[in-house]
C-alpha cells in the first residue's frame, strides 16, 4: 500500500514538473541486446510520431543485462523510464520497489484479458497467484530449435538412418529421438556436429538450456509455494535429464563450452550443426540469406517430449515495467496505455516483435506469418520458469557452480550434481526464511 | 662492444634482429587483424581459411554508429535502389537502418556519445592526476616529511585494491549523493586509482633533478614557487609526459569501474562496445571497427610522446 | 601530518625570507593528495568494514542486521572460495612469469644494435594500449576452434583453447602476456641501458662466458627495476577481471575478482561481498608488503 502511495505521490509531482516544463521529455526504455529491442525501436518510432514524444530502446548484451539493471535500481538512477525486464526479476523488483505497481493499471484497462494467460502469470504477477502486477506482458518467449532441413531430408541421410536406429529421420518428437539424431550427424572428421545446445554459465543461459530436458523430463525445480526441492531437482527424472544434456553435450562442435544464443544461431549459418536450441526471438536471423546461407533449407521445431510424454519449454521473454525512479512516470504510463492497444500490439506482431497479446496470437495472420510462428504458438502454452524469488540471483549460481562441471568438466555424476544443487538451494532459501 | 667483432657475434646478432621481428610479427598480427576485420564485410569476418585479401570497405563504421533492425527478408529491388549508398552496405548485411518515421532521421548507436564520455573522463581525470601527482612528488622529494616511507607506502597500497573491493562502498557511497552514472563520479575515480602511479614515478623524476637549480635560482631572488614552477617544472616535464601516457591508457580503457558505475549519461566505451556484437548472429566487424577508432587517440597520444615516453622510463629507472 | 620540517636549503637564503614559507608549500602540495586519497579509497573501506559484519543488501530496503563474525566464517568456510583463490595464484604466477621471460628476453634482444630501434620498441607497446575488456573479446574470436586464426596458423586443427577446462586459464594468461610484456621490455630496457660499458669491457677482457657476464653483471644490474616490474605486474594480474570476465566463464577461471563482482553486483550480497572484499584487501597488503621489503633488500646490495 505504501509504495502505491508513494508511487502516485512521486507521480503527480513529477506530472506537474513536466506540466511546468512544458517540453516533453524523451523517454528511454532499457532492454537486452537482441532482435526484438531493434523491433521495439521500430515500433516506438510510430509512438513519437503519434505524440510527438521520441522514445529511445536503449540495450546492454545479455551477459550484463542483469547486472546493470540492478546496478541502476539499486543506485536510484533515473537514467531509464522503463525496462523491458526478465520474469524472474519481479521478486527483486518488486520487494525492492524498483517497479511502479500495475495492479491499478491492470484493472483499468483490463490487461489481464488482453494479453494469453501464460503471459500474465509469468511476465506480470508477484507473489504468484496474489493478483498484484508489476508489468505488461511485451514480449513471450521461449526456446525452440532450428535444423538443417537439407540434411534431414537427404535420402541417403534417411535411409542410412533407418538403417542404424530403425525409424524414420524426422524432426524429433522426444529428447531420445534428438539424442539419436544428433549422434547420427556428428561426425568431426566431416566438420559436421550433431547439436548446439546452451552452456555458457554465465546468468540464465545454461541454466535455461538444462530446464529444457528436465522439464520436458517431467521434473520440477522444486514447489514454488513451499519452497522445497529436495525430491524436485534431484528427483529421478530430473537426473536422467540432466545425463541426456550431457550427452548432448557430446555431440556439440568443439569449443562449444560458453555458448549461448548467438554462438548457437552461427552453428546453423556456418552449417556446423544438424539441430540448435534456440529462443524463438533469436530466429529473424535465420530466416534472411544475407545472413543465413542456409536460410532457404532451415526448419524449425517445438521443444521435444519426455520420456513419459511431458513436454515443456523453458520460458524467456519479458514484461515492461516503470522503473520507480524515473522522472518521466506519468508519461510511461501513457506509453504502455499505447502500447496494449490492439492496432499497437499488432504492428508489434508484424514488425516481428513476439507479442503477448491473445488476439494476435491467435489469429492465423501471426501463425503463418514465419516458419516458427506456429511453433512459437504452441510452446507457449507449455512453458515453465525458474524461480522469481528476489534471491533469483544465488540461486542461479550455485546451479552454474554445480551443472556446469559436470557438463562440460565431466567431474562426478547426475545424482551427486543434483543432490549438491537441492543441498544449496535448500540452505539459501533458509537463509532468507522461505518455506517454514 | 669492443672493436673486433668475431663472426659469432655477427651471428648472433642477425639471430637477434631475426627473432626480434618475429616477435614483432606476432605483437602486431592480433592488432592487424583488428584493422582487416574492421574494413570487411560480415560474411568475411569469419571464415576458414581467413580472408587475407579483400576489398575493404566501411560497412562495419556505418553499423558502428547506427542503430539496426535484423531483417527477415531481403529488402525489396525498390527500397534497396531508393537506399543510399551507406544503406544499401547495412542491407547488403541482412539489416536494416532504423529512422524516425517522421522525419527520417537516422538513430544512433550512441557509440559517439561514447566515445565523448570516454574523452572527457580520461582526459580530466589524467591532467588530475598528473598535475596533483607532480606536486605531490616534489613535496616528497624536496622537503622532510616524516614517515616518509610509509606515507609512501600508503600511497602505493591506494592502487593495490582490485577496483571491485573499492566499487562495493563507492555504489553505496555514489548512491546518497547522486555521483553515479555522472561523468564526475567517474573522474574522481580515475583520478584516485592514478594518482598513486603519478606520485610514485614522478618522485623518481623529481629526485633525479638536480637540487643546485633550484638553489641558485633562489639565489637569484625567485620564491620557491617561482622556483618551482620555472625551474624544476620544464625540467620534469618528460616525466610528467611519461606519467601521462600510463595514466592516460588506464583511465581510457578502464572497465570494472564503468561497468558497474555508468549506466548510460556517463558510460564510457569500453563496457559499451562488446554491447555492438549483434543480436541474433555475431558481427565482429563492428566490434572490430569499434575498438580500431577507439585505439586511435590513446595511439596518437602516445606516439606523439614516445620519446618522452622512451627516454622518461629509462631516466626514471636509472636512479632506482 | 608531522610538523617537523628540515629545510634542505639554506635557511638564510633571502628565498626563506619571501613569498610562502616551505612548511606552507609542502602542506599545500601533500595535504590535497593525501585527503583526496583517504576520502575516496580508505574512507570507502571504513564504510564498507560496518557492512562486512551484516546481512546488508543494497537491493532492498530491509534493514541491515548485525551478524557479527558470521559472513567471514561462511566465507572462509566455502569450498568455491578458496578455488577462487588457488586459480587466482595460479594465473598470477603464470601470467608475470610469462610476461617477465618474455618482456627481459626482448629487452636482451633490443639492447643490442638493432635497426629502427626506436619505431620497433614503439609498435611493441601497442597491445598495451589496447583496452582489456575489448580486446578480450576479440581475442574470442582468434582463439575459435571452428573460425579463429589462431588455430589455422599454428595448424593446431579444432584445438579448444578456452573450452577445455585445463587450457582455458592459460589462454586468459597467454593474452595478458601478449598485452603487458611490452611493459615488462620497456622498463627492462631502460634498466639495461644504465649498465656501464665498461663493465662489460671488463668482462671481455677478462674472457668471462656470456653466462657469467648475464648472472654477474647484467641481472643484478636489472634486478631492482626488474622487480619493479613484478611488483606493478602482480599487483595488476591479482586484480584482473576484464579480460577473464570476457574471454570465458569456465569454473577454472573464476579468478577473486570475478567470484567478488558476482557476488556484489549481480547476487547484491553487499555484506557478504565486503566481508569477501576485506579478506582481499588483507591478502594484496601482505602481498605488496613481502615484495616492497624483498625490493629493499634487492636495491641495498
Amino acid at each position: 500500500m505504501r509504495t502505491t502511495l508513494n508511487g502516485m505521490l512521486a507521480g503527480v509531482a513529477f506530472g506537474a514538473i513536466s506540466a511546468s516544463s512544458a517540453l516533453a521529455e524523451d523517454l528511454v526504455i532499457f532492454w537486452a541486446e537482441w532482435d526484438p529491442a531493434n523491433y521495439l525501436q521500430e515500433l516506438v518510432n510510430e509512438y513519437e510520431e503519434e505524440t510527438g514524444i521520441s522514445v529511445t530502446v536503449e540495450t546492454t548484451p545479455w551477459s550484463d543485462f542483469q547486472t546493470k539493471a540492478f546496478t541502476e535500481f539499486n543506485a536510484r538512477g533515473s537514467a531509464y523510464d522503463m525496462i523491458v525486464g526478465d520474469s524472474q526479476w519481479l521478486g527483486a523488483a518488486s520487494e525492492g520497489s524498483h517497479y511502479v505497481e500495475m495492479t491499478d493499471f491492470f484493472a483499468k484497462h483490463g490487461v489481464a484479458d488482453i494479453m494469453a494467460p501464460a503471459t500474465v502469470k509469468y511476465y506480470a504477477e508477484y507473489p504468484g497467484n496474489s493478483k498484484r502486477y508489476w508489468a505488461i506482458p511485451a514480449e513471450g518467449d521461449a526456446v525452440g530449435w532450428s535444423y538443417r532441413k537439407d540434411w534431414f531430408e537427404d535420402p541417403a541421410e534417411m535411409a542410412a538412418f533407418k538403417t542404424k536406429y530403425g525409424y524414420d529421420l524426422a524432426p524429433p518428437a522426444t529428447w531420445a529421438q534428438m539424442t539419436d539424431i544428433a549422434e547420427f550427424f556428428h561426425r568431426p572428421d566431416e566438420d559436421r556436429y550433431g547439436i548446439a545446445i546452451y552452456t555458457d554459465n554465465s546468468y540464465d543461459a545454461m541454466v535455461m538450456g538444462v530446464e529444457n530436458a528436465l522439464f520436458s523430463y517431467g521434473a520440477e525445480l522444486g514447489d514454488f509455494e513451499t519452497y522445497e526441492v529436495e525430491g524436485f531437482v534431484n528427483s529421478d527424472k530430473a537426473v536422467a535429464a540432466l545425463e541426456n544434456y550431457k550427452k548432448l553435450y557430446g555431440f556439440t562442435p568443439p569449443g562449444w563450452a560458453k555458448t549461448f544464443f548467438v554462438e548457437n544461431n552461427q552453428a546453423i549459418t556456418e552449417g556446423l550443426v544438424a539441430m540448435s536450441m534456440n529462443y524463438f526471438a533469436f530466429f529473424p536471423a535465420l530466416l534472411n540469406e544475407a545472413t543465413n546461407p542456409h536460410a532457404a533449407n532451415t526448419g524449425f521445431f517445438a521443444n521435444p517430449a519426455g520420456p513419459d510424454g511431458d513436454q515443456y519449454a523453458a520460458l524467456g521473454g519479458q514484461g515492461i515495467s516503470v522503473i520507480k525512479y524515473s522522472e518521466n512516470q506519468e508519461e510511461s504510463m501513457k506509453f504502455l496505455e499505447w502500447f496494449i492497444k490492439d492496432e499497437t500490439q499488432k504492428r508489434w506482431a508484424e514488425l516481428g516483435g513476439y507479442t503477448a497479446s491473445a488476439a494476435v496470437l491467435e489469429s492465423e495472420e501471426f501463425r503463418t506469418a514465419t516458419p516458427y510462428n506456429e511453433a512459437f504458438y504452441q510452446t507457449m502454452f507449455k512453458v515453465k520458469d525458474f524461480w522469481a524469488v528476489p534471491e533469483f540471483a544465488e540461486l542461479l549460481t550455485s546451479a552454474n557452480q554445480r551443472l556446469y562441471p559436470f557438463i562440460i568438466g565431466d567431474e562426478g555424476t547426475a545424482k551427486e550434481t543434483l543432490g549438491a544443487l537441492a543441498a544449496d538451494w535448500t540452505a539459501t532459501f533458509k537463509k532468507y526464511g522461505r518455506g517454514q | 662492444m669492443a672493436g673486433v667483432r668475431t663472426s659469432r657475434e655477427k651471428w648472433g646478432n642477425r639471430i637477434a634482429i631475426a627473432t626480434v621481428f618475429v616477435a614483432l610479427i606476432i605483437m602486431l598480427t592480433p592488432i592487424y587483424w583488428i584493422t582487416a576485420t574492421a574494413f570487411k564485410p560480415r560474411n568475411l569476418a569469419t571464415t576458414i581459411p581467413p580472408t587475407v585479401v579483400f576489398t575493404p570497405e566501411v560497412s562495419p563504421f556505418v553499423k558502428l554508429f547506427t542503430k539496426r533492425s535484423q531483417l527477415r527478408d531481403q529488402p525489396t529491388q525498390k527500397e534497396y535502389d531508393a537506399a543510399p549508398w551507406w544503406e544499401q552496405m547495412v542491407f547488403d548485411g541482412g539489416e536494416k537502418v532504423v529512422r524516425n518515421r517522421k522525419t527520417g532521421e537516422v538513430r544512433p548507436s550512441g557509440y559517439a556519445d561514447r566515445f565523448k564520455n570516454s574523452l572527457i573522463i580520461a582526459i580530466t581525470s589524467t591532467l588530475l592526476a598528473v598535475s596533483m601527482g607532480t606536486l605531490t612528488a616534489y613535496g616528497f622529494s624536496r622537503f622532510k616529511v616524516r614517515g616518509e616511507d610509509d606515507w609512501m607506502f600508503f600511497i602505493l597500497s591506494t592502487r593495490m585494491l582490485p577496483p571491485v573491493v573499492v566499487a562495493i562502498p563507492m555504489f553505496l557511497m555514489y548512491r546518497v549523493v547522486g555521483l553515479n552514472d555522472t561523468h564526475l563520479g567517474l573522474i574522481i575515480l580515475y583520478t584516485a586509482f592514478n594518482l598513486s602511479f603519478a606520485v610514485w614515478i614522478m618522485k623518481g623524476f623529481i629526485d633525479e633533478i638536480p637540487k643546485e637549480y633550484e638553489e641558485a635560482a633562489l639565489v637569484d631572488g625567485y620564491t620557491r614557487m617561482q622556483a618551482f614552477f620555472k625551474v624544476v617544472l620544464p625540467e620534469a616535464l618528460t616525466g610528467m609526459a611519461a606519467t601521462a601516457v600510463f595514466c592516460f591508457i588506464t583511465a581510457w580503457n578502464e572497465y570494472a569501474f564503468a561497468l558497474i558505475m555508468t549506466t548510460r549519461k556517463a558510460q564510457t566505451s569500453p563496457p559499451f562496445i562488446p554491447s555492438q556484437i549483434g543480436s541474433g548472429l555475431p558481427d565482429w566487424t563492428v566490434i572490430a571497427a569499434g575498438t580500431f577508432l577507439f585505439l586511435i587517440p590513446v595511439a596518437v597520444f602516445t606516439f606523439l610522446l614516445r620519446n618522452h615516453l622512451l627516454r622518461g622510463m629509462s631516466f626514471g629507472a636509472i636512479r632506482k | 601530518m608531522p610538523s617537523e620540517v628540515m629545510i634542505r636549503l639554506d635557511p638564510k637564503s633571502r628565498a626563506a625570507a619571501k613569498g610562502l614559507n616551505d612548511l606552507t608549500i609542502r602542506n599545500l602540495f601533500i595535504i590535497p593528495t593525501i585527503v583526496f586519497l583517504i576520502v575516496f579509497n580508505i574512507f570507502p573501506l571504513l564504510y564498507s568494514l560496518g557492512y562486512s559484519f551484516t546481512d546488508f543488501r543494497a537491493s532492498t530496503n530491509a534493514p541491515a542486521n548485525f551478524v557479527g563474525l558470521q559472513n567471514y566464517r561462511d566465507l572462509l568456510n566455502d569450498p568455491f572460495i578458496w578455488k577462487n583463490f588457488s586459480i587466482t595464484a595460479k594465473y598470477v604466477l603464470i601470467s608475470v612469469t610469462g610476461q617477465v621471460i618474455v618482456g627481459f628476453g626482448l629487452a636482451m634482444l633490443l639492447n643490442r644494435s638493432i635497426p629502427a630501434k626506436g619505431l620497433i620498441t614503439t609498435l611493441m607497446l601497442l597491445p598495451m594500449m589496447l583496452s582489456m575488456a575489448v580486446v578480450g573479446l576479440f581475442w574470442k574470436l582468434l582463439y575459435d576452434p571452428n573460425f579463429g586464426i589462431i588455430n589455422y596458423f599454428l595448424g593446431l586443427g579444432k584445438f579448444e583453447w578456452l573450452a577445455d577446462p585445463d587450457m582455458a586459464l592459460y589462454a586468459i594468461a597467454i593474452v595478458d602476456i601478449w598485452m603487458w610484456a611490452p611493459f615488462v621490455m620497456l622498463l627492462s630496457l631502460a634498466g639495461l641501458s644504465a649498465v656501464p660499458k665498461h663493465l662489460y669491457e671488463a668482462a671481455e677482457i677478462d674472457r668471462a662466458g656470456s653466462f657469467y657476464t648475464f648472472f654477474r653483471i647484467t641481472l643484478p644490474l636489472v634486478a631492482p627495476i626488474l622487480m619493479i616490474a613484478i611488483i606493478f605486474r602482480t599487483m595488476e594480474a591479482f586484480k584482473t577481471f576484464d579480460l577473464a570476465y570476457v574471454l570465458s566463464s569456465q569454473p577454472n577461471t573464476e579468478l577473486i575478482a570475478i567470484r567478488l563482482y558476482k557476488m556484489a553486483f549481480q547476487e547484491w550480497q553487499t555484506g557478504m561481498s565486503s566481508a569477501f572484499a576485506y579478506i582481499v584487501l588483507i591478502m594484496v597488503v601482505a602481498i605488496t608488503n613481502i615484495y616492497v621489503k624483498y625490493l629493499n633488500k634487492v636495491k641495498a646490495r
